[in-house]
């Protein structure tokens, strides 16, 4: 079992953006969206031209997340399970149709795409990784965030979890086509309120849950669940809120 | 961080397919090993380091992974399997974890499977989409060695199989493993070839680093796999550290102040000073940029007498899996009894005089060894992704 806090969270997906609308949607889930890309006013234009539909959602998750004293200081670990899909798809065609790539689309194509681009523009000299572990990846990417919080507890790990739609070439042959979406999340050792408990799941129950295991942590941070399973059978986290060591009785609910 | 064990390590390049072979060529330079590719697009023909030995085929149970990357993968486990199987039985499938790290994962399938559409307008009923998923590699090695721990992929382009192996420890540090599969491969296929091509980052010829005519790189092939434990003893993981440029995406920061960063960070985390180095590993991969950013990296941490080689002119940039391949080859080296044999810097000997003269290790060189030896090796990747590792002999 591994304790830590989440001192912010903000998330991206077409037509949800802000806290209001992901709080809404927490409430009443729907789902996500497949086409659209935020705006990314903070990022240099010719840096924002090169950038992706991912690479677009995480850095305006990122962005939204951290505050930007922090920006430099954190270590980052990005988690996707298929990366800069639509880039990389693009260019199978390209060497189908026997056409060279473009070295911008090759240069952006690896995994480390978006925490490249991050660290560039929030100049950000510091540890990063970026991970993908299939259907399990928001979990995993956790782990490798929790480990860099754990070998260097006094610094946040900025930890930025997302996927693009599946692009059409291939949406027939896959089954796990949820959407467009971005989360990030500055963890922490310290702070305010119940840490929460991560842990493997090794039963074999299967967990069904709706929408992208990023999203269905961001509900359950929202609504203040107990205890929240994901991932896929015996290969899967739990999560739980830490018992607060001593809650201040009879707290009136202002909600 | 702790140091956790390097207890065994499964090999595959162009110098061969054992660790033994492997270890013979490294010290004679063999550079006998390279073939020819031909880059899909242009026609334009190139070394390349490909593995020479028919690689072992994948069960049916598994053909949704088959694909040359993840047969290369197999081929490596392969070497170390009664040592994992031994772990499984001491600690508990749930006990054991794989970070594997690749940049190309199965994308040649994904190639050949990409031309069918053309051809056809439909992909083939055999392709898969995990061939296309960074986390494949790993995914295909959890069901073929039954491992039921934590299974994760790690992709940071050229410095992946380095960060793969501190991926690695700090989930030993976590407590949630008591034992790690982890290193990184890479295959051949037309994507990197021709993306390499056309940013104009390849040799016509063999790769020729720290030379005044250095003309690119050389692309390879190959896995290197360790299992990874808290043990003390053997060679270790003594130190390791990352970095990130922030500079460019495709191109190095000049001055070389990530790479130096990382460096330190290294022999910090380590507890060494560099003068208790034996050996540097370069990345070295024979680009203007990155010979010219590493040479001032290098005087600058370790001045200019640490003996120093890049690997790459005799087995070719394997990308992701290089890291982890230059880390095996330093664990072959630290593994080895008697005097430290050090593998040679092959290349024109023409050194380029715009470069710090570092001290290249010459044919036939050894290191004195101290109470036991300890190495560094280099990874810089695109993204400006950094990282540098501490092998050595650990206290029994």
């Amino acid at each position: 079992m591994i304790s830590f806090h989440v001192r912010g969270s903000a998330a991206w997906s077409p037509g949800l953006e802000t806290a209001e609308q992901w709080a809404k949607w927490a409430h009443e889930p729907r789902a996500l969206e497949r086409e659209g890309r935020p705006e990314l006013l903070f990022v240099p234009p010719l840096m924002r031209r090169r950038c992706d539909q991912l690479s677009r959602m995480m850095l305006w998750a990122a962005h939204a997340c951290c505050p930007a004293e922090l920006l430099p200081e954190v270590n980052a670990v990005f988690a996707s399970r298929h990366g800069a899909f639509g880039t990389m798809v693009g260019m199978l065609e390209e060497l189908a149709g026997q056409r060279t790539l473009s070295p911008a689309a090759f240069s952006h194509s690896v995994h480390n795409t978006q925490a490249g681009l991050f660290s560039i523009w929030a100049r950000n000299p510091r540890v990063s990784s970026s991970v993908a572990a299939g259907a399990a990846t928001f979990g995993h990417g956790l782990l490798e965030a929790l480990g860099i919080l754990h070998a260097e507890p006094d610094r946040p790990v900025l930890y930025v979890c997302g996927d693009e739609a599946i692009p059409e070439p291939v949406r027939g042959i896959c089954d796990h086509d949820q959407g467009a979406f971005a989360l990030a999340l500055l963890l922490t050792t310290h702070g305010e309120g119940a840490p929460l408990d991560f842990a493997l799941d090794t039963s074999s129950d299967a967990r069904p849950l709706a929408y992208p295991d990023a999203l269905e942590f961001l509900r359950w941070l929202r609504l203040d669940g107990e205890e929240l399973r994901l991932g896929p059978p015996r290969a899967g986290f739990r999560f739980r809120r830490a018992p607060t060591p001593s809650p201040s009785a009879g707290t009136p609910d202002s909600c | 961080m702790s140091a956790c064990r390097l207890e065994e390590l499964g090999l595959v390049t162009a110098l061969g397919s054992s660790a033994r072979a492997n270890l013979e060529r490294l010290i004679a330079g063999d550079q006998s090993r390279f073939g020819v590719t031909r880059d899909h697009v242009s026609g334009v023909e190139r070394p390349f380091g490909a593995v020479h030995e028919p690689l072992p085929e994948i069960s049916s149970r598994l053909a949704r992974y088959d694909c040359r990357n993840n047969r290369l993968a197999l081929a490596a486990v392969s070497q170390i399997r009664d040592a994992i199987e031994a772990e499984i039985e001491r600690s508990g499938a749930q006990r054991i974890a794989l970070v594997i790290g690749s940049s190309t994962a199965g994308v040649q399938a994904a190639e050949r499977a990409f031309e069918v559409r053309r051809e056809h307008g439909a992909l083939p009923d055999c392709f898969d989409l995990v061939q296309l998923e960074f986390g494949g590699p790993a995914e295909f090695l959890r069901e073929e060695l039954g491992i039921e721990g934590p299974c994760l992929g790690l992709s940071t382009a050229c410095s992946t199989g380095a960060k793969a192996l501190l991926s690695a420890r700090r989930l030993l540090e976590l407590g949630i493993c008591d034992a790690v599969v982890a290193g990184a491969v890479d295959s051949q296929c037309r994507l990197t070839a021709n993306g390499f091509e056309e940013l104009q980052a390849l040799a016509p010829t063999l790769t020729n680093p720290m030379s005044r005519n250095r003309a690119g790189l050389t692309l390879g092939e190959g896995a290197a796999l360790f299992l990874l434990t808290r043990d003390p003893g053997g060679v270790q993981l003594l130190g390791g550290g990352e970095s990130s440029d922030a500079h460019h995406i495709s191109a190095p920061e000049p001055s070389g102040s990530g790479a130096i960063r990382c460096l330190r960070a290294a022999l910090a985390d380590a507890g060494l000073e560099p003068s208790d180095i034996d050996y540097v590993n370069l990345h070295g991969t024979g680009t203007l940029q990155n010979d010219a950013m590493e040479s001032r990296a290098i005087a600058s941490v370790f001045g200019l007498d640490t003996p120093c080689s890049s690997t790459k002119p005799l087995v070719g940039h394997l990308l992701g899996a290089s890291g982890a391949v230059e880390a095996g080859f330093c664990w072959l080296l630290a593994s080895a009894p008697f005097q430290l044999p050090l593998p040679p810097h092959r290349f024109d000997g023409e050194r380029d005089p715009e470069l710090e003269p570092i001290s290249l290790v010459r044919a036939g060189q050894v290191a004195t060894r101290r109470d036991g030896s300890r190495l560094c090796t280099t990874s810089f990747g695109f993204g400006g992704s950094n990282c540098a590792l501490v092998i050595g002999a650990g206290a029994a």
